[in-house]
């Protein structure tokens, strides 16, 4: 269960991590290009969970990364109506399952290690 | 430090993911303030434009058959990323055809009898200057599609 959960994480962080490099190319401006940088985040946080560094600090992090972006949209989406397309839907959709995903794998691992 | 990483020790994982997601969430929130207050001015946005055709005050016929017509604007100016919205109206007073015409990467064509109008939207996703034509009019019948960024 552990192991197929880490290994879903691993995939949605890698969906959102190209999501977001697209958005960052193709949609100019200095928040969109932001994109870019979260994307690589993500591919970054994707290695390190695959790798199982540290996985009760790696796995928490990336959960609140994660929130943490999909928090900074919302604000920005209602503040400037920027950010309001398909693409970042589906981005933003895709977040929330990782968000799910991360605190079950969190859960999860978090019983391993006590047990 | 050891005090807190005790705290950590002690709460029960949902706790500890609802402290962590709530503090992610607040923070998350003040960064999309700030972000969105930075961008205010600089983010996509729509433009709308309209455009016409126009005529130069000479006879085709006298300069070996070059049109006399053009496009009034012949500049549109936006940035990339903006949403453009062009209406395009033949204002033409005879029966006499224009088109709206970019080649790659826009790819955009659009046919306009006299006295019709077409609404033309797209995303200005590709920065640099690009032509728009009327095929049925060139070479006077130019403009420039202008994309900063």
């Amino acid at each position: 269960m552990n192991e197929r959960l880490r290994w879903l994480a691993v995939g949605l962080l890698l969906v959102v991590g190209v999501i977001d490099l697209y958005y960052g190319n193709s949609f100019a401006g200095f928040y969109e290009n932001l994109w870019y940088v979260m994307g690589g985040v993500y591919i970054f946080a994707a290695i390190v969970i695959a790798a199982n560094i540290e996985p009760r600090f790696s796995q928490l992090t990336v959960f609140a990364y994660t929130l943490f972006l999909w928090s900074v949209w919302a604000t920005v989406a209602v503040e400037t109506g920027t950010g309001l397309d398909v693409v970042a839907y589906a981005d933003k959709a895709v977040e929330v399952v990782l968000a799910v995903n991360l605190a079950l794998l969190f859960r999860s691992s978090r019983v391993y290690a006590v047990v | 430090m050891t005090q807190a990483s005790g705290l950590i020790r002690k709460l029960s994982t949902p706790k500890l993911l609802a402290v962590v997601g709530i503090i992610a969430v607040i923070s998350g929130g003040i960064v999309g303030v700030s972000v969105g207050y930075a961008i205010h001015y600089t983010a996509p946005t729509t433009r709308v434009f309209y455009l016409f055709n126009n005529s130069l005050p000479f006879n085709s016929t006298n300069f070996g058959g070059i049109p006399h017509d053009i496009f009034s604007p012949d500049r549109i100016t936006v940035d990339k990323g903006d949403t453009v919205i062009i209406h395009y109206i033949n204002i033409e007073d005879e029966p006499e055809p224009h088109t709206f015409t970019m080649y790659s990467p826009y790819n955009i064509d659009y046919f306009v009898p006299q006295g019709q109008n077409v609404t033309i939207t797209f995303k200005a996703n590709w920065a640099g200057v690009f032509a728009y034509y009327c095929t049925i009019h060139p070479p006077t019948m130019t403009g420039y599609l202008v994309v900063l960024g």
